[in-house]
């Protein structure tokens, strides 16, 4: 009996070996093994007692044979397709990713594992650091905005990738604001900027039109002040929205508080010998243009307090036209208002248009940022591996399959000169605007400037205090959290 | 002799016995606990040069805390949860289901059970479900029942935000009181209310005499789990508000949540984490020195 089931066994190994290891065919495998072991050792008949000795020294060599077989398949599939797992969140970005999947896994022979995250950027981010933390984080990862990537290098979270980069066929397509961003002060570089994100003021231009406001170019704060009140005196509508407030984690400092700081007479937040310098003329000035907006009432304050402050703003109110003018990126013209989103706004080209972010007293620009840089981890099994496939996700293709569904803008001038990103209308003229755009030189505690910055902000959203007090809020945040001696 | 042997051996049965749990409680409990006061002396975080490199910091992360008027906000708001939602809502209602379903009434299994019903939700569901009962525009399931009466619609989570989460956790928490005091009531002996009936005694009289002091010990018990408990609701809360708007539902679980996992302060949370536990023991110390039992 038992010789059918070594049988048995020998050709599910076989199968194994031919087939691959299976859960299932193991579990075949175990369960033979079991039988063929309680057949001899509880065995009553006399014949079979009589034979057990032989019998047991052909199953001892069946069972060497069986486990050899195991360990050889086992061996051969880890051998075979070495597995890179990627960190990627929001089903938009995932679809992007696994459409450029395949092309890598052939290309390098191995076999990627997209691991699936929280849509939510700050949930996101908050599980990889913990992952990252703890020393299980997927092999390449991003992180999602440039004022994150300080922080996480000095964290020791990435592997560097300075030569990798340099070395690698599309650097010298990289636009020159997208190098800048990702070079440290060292010239080290731990991401790779394969797409950027470029922010203005987006506003309803058949709303102004409609009640007659001009829809130039404003030309300092000023001006847009003046303008946003005048959309609220001649239509009701909220005049003008910058993301403020604890609840919209990162986006209070990097979708409204960066635009203005670096229209200021102090446009950086770093300084030369890696402290921070939050208590600037130009900070208290941001933070007396979000003191104005409300006290005068030209954005909503109560829905930025809740617990998903874009929602009611900007899915809502916006496309309703209850609120006229916003900061947001080129992504907007896309994922928030565009035809495939939620809150679709017909012809949302042509009815909402943008304009530059003017500085505090004069000039007008864009603010370029590095959009999910792509890193290595440190830890990775395999970071040569790593760092190879990381870079395919710089490509042309993955470039235009991330700005289809994300409508962000390629690091690179030949993706956007590809045919295929040509045809995406919205965001061609964007692309103009990406040499001349300014961005924030980030540094090493730039997330406690962000919570900062978000609690400053918050205070002034509940009237509690003014400019001057919010500048202490955030400054006293800073030193609590980095040191005194990180503060200046 | 023979007897202490006897003893022995009962006591390393006892002690076999005991050391699963044991190993699980260290593993679990002791050691997370230990070491997050560990952590509260140090400047661990999720990223920057604490990360890479966390030192100790003395007591500077609890000098911190004692000047957060943050923190302060965050105990208050939860002492006001804590004895809204436990002390009073739950307790009370939780009360008046169990004395309620004591009596011979039609269709009392099927209250039970309606009762029963908000603990069978998960904490994130049964908050999604309230988010779209209380939020804003005339559509929102609050807002069309009060319309009925003449009431304008409002936006009743960021109007009346802690009210709403001590309604929410009400309603979730009245099972479990409605459970352990119908327990604690079962225990009083019917006779004495025979008797107390036949002296000419009201009900109210019976409930005051009777019911509330012999059911003393059971409803101290309850405060007890109620009050730790409702100290660290989490999901619920957080589902529904996330601790706003402008920190007016931000309990102190949502503030250690925030500190470690949004500001990345693994040092400061776990600071503020001490100081919770700290609490509840004092608190769970007075209960049981209220009942004057002994541990």
């Amino acid at each position: 009996m038992y010789t059918v089931a070594t049988k048995r066994l020998a050709q599910e190994g076989k199968n194994s070996n031919e087939c691959g290891i299976y859960g299932g065919q193991i579990f075949d495998m175990g369960f033979g093994l079991i039988q063929v072991w309680n057949r001899v050792h509880f065995s009553h008949d006399p014949e079979e007692i009589v034979r057990k000795p032989r019998e047991e020294h052909v199953m001892r060599k069946s069972l060497f044979a069986s486990m050899c077989a195991i360990g050889l398949v086992a061996g051969l599939s880890t051998a075979n397709a070495e597995t890179i797992r990627i960190a990627e969140h929001r089903q938009a970005r995932i679809d992007a990713l696994k459409a450029v999947v395949p092309d890598i896994e052939k290309k390098y022979g191995v076999t990627i594992e997209v691991v699936e995250y929280p849509a939510p950027e700050k949930d996101y981010l908050t599980k990889i650091l913990t992952e990252l933390r703890a020393g299980n984080a997927p092999d390449i990862f991003t992180a999602p905005r440039g004022q994150d990537v300080a922080d996480m290098a000095s964290a020791g979270y990435f592997a560097p990738i300075t030569s990798e980069v340099q070395a690698w066929d599309g650097y010298g397509q990289l636009f020159d604001v997208a190098k800048q961003l990702v070079t440290g002060k060292d010239g080290q570089v731990f991401v790779l900027p394969a797409m950027l994100n470029v922010q203005q003021l987006y506003y309803r231009r058949d709303i102004l039109e409609k009640a007659g406001i001009s829809t130039d170019q404003p030309k300092n704060w000023q001006d847009l002040l003046d303008r946003a009140k005048e959309i609220k005196t001649k239509t009701g509508a909220y005049g003008l929205l910058f993301p403020m407030g604890v609840t919209w984690g990162g986006g209070a400092f990097g979708e409204g508080f960066e635009h203005l700081v670096v229209g200021t007479s102090t446009p950086q937040l770093a300084n030369d010998d890696g402290t921070l310098n939050l208590s600037s003329a130009g900070v208290k000035d941001a933070l007396g243009f979000y003191a104005e907006l409300i006290k005068n009432d030209l954005m909503p304050t109560q829905p930025l307090l809740g617990p998903e402050p874009w929602v009611v703003p900007k899915y809502e109110m916006f496309p309703a036209g209850k609120l006229a003018a916003t900061t947001c990126g080129s992504w907007c013209y896309i994922y928030d208002w565009g035809p495939k989103s939620k809150n679709p706004i017909p012809n949302v080209t042509s009815v909402v248009g943008t304009w530059l972010i003017p500085g505090k007293d004069s000039g007008a620009y864009v603010l370029v940022d590095v959009d999910s840089a792509w890193g290595v981890s440190a830890h990775a099994a395999n970071v040569d591996l790593a760092k190879k496939v990381m870079l395919e996700l710089g490509s042309i293709k993955a470039d235009i399959a991330y700005s289809q569904g994300l409508g962000n803008i390629p690091g690179r001038k030949d993706a956007a000169a590809d045919p295929e990103f040509q045809k995406m209308t919205a965001l061609v003229p964007v692309i103009a605007a990406v040499a001349k755009g300014k961005y924030l030189k980030t540094a090493s505690g730039f997330s406690a400037v962000s919570e900062g910055v978000a609690r400053a902000t918050e205070a002034l959203l509940r009237k509690e205090t003014d400019a001057a007090g919010a500048q202490k809020i955030l400054v006293d945040y800073v030193k609590e959290t980095l040191g005194d001696e990180m503060v200046k | 002799m023979g007897r202490n042997l006897h003893e022995q051996r009962v006591e390393r049965q006892l002690l076999i016995v005991l050391l699963p749990s044991l190993a699980l409680l260290s593993a679990f409990v002791i050691y997370p606990a230990l070491y997050s006061v560990y952590l509260s002396f140090t400047n661990e975080a999720l990223v920057g040069p604490g990360a890479l490199a966390p030192r100790l910091v003395g007591l500077r992360n609890y000098a911190r805390l004692f000047n957060d008027t943050k923190f302060w906000n965050s105990l208050l708001v939860t002492f006001v949860f804590v004895l809204g939602s436990a002390v009073i809502g739950q307790f009370v209602l939780g009360l008046v289901c169990a004395m309620a379903l004591r009596r011979p009434i039609r269709l009392r299994r099927i209250f039970s059970s309606i009762i029963l019903l908000p603990n069978a939700a998960p904490e994130v569901v049964a908050g999604f479900m309230w988010i779209s009962m209380l939020s804003g525009g005339e559509h929102a399931t609050l807002s069309r029942i009060v319309a009925a009466f003449g009431v304008e619609p409002a936006d009743w989570l960021n109007t009346f935000p802690l009210a709403m989460i001590i309604v929410v956790n009400t309603w979730r928490g009245i099972a479990t009181a409605m459970i352990l005091l119908t327990a604690g009531l079962s225990t009083i002996p019917s006779e004495i209310y025979e008797a107390a009936r036949m002296d000419g005694a009201t009900p109210q009289q019976m409930f005051r005499r009777i019911t509330l002091p012999l059911m003393m010990p059971t409803i101290l018990l309850y405060m007890l789990i109620s009050a730790v408990s409702t100290i660290a609701v989490f999901g619920l809360v957080y589902a529904l508000t996330r601790g706003g708007p402008g920190g007016a539902t931000e309990l102190v679980s949502i503030y250690i949540y925030n500190q470690s996992f949004a500001a990345y302060q693994l040092g400061y949370g776990a600071a503020v984490a001490v100081i919770v536990l700290i609490i509840a023991l004092l608190l769970g110390v007075g209960y049981v020195k209220a009942m004057k039992v002994e541990i």
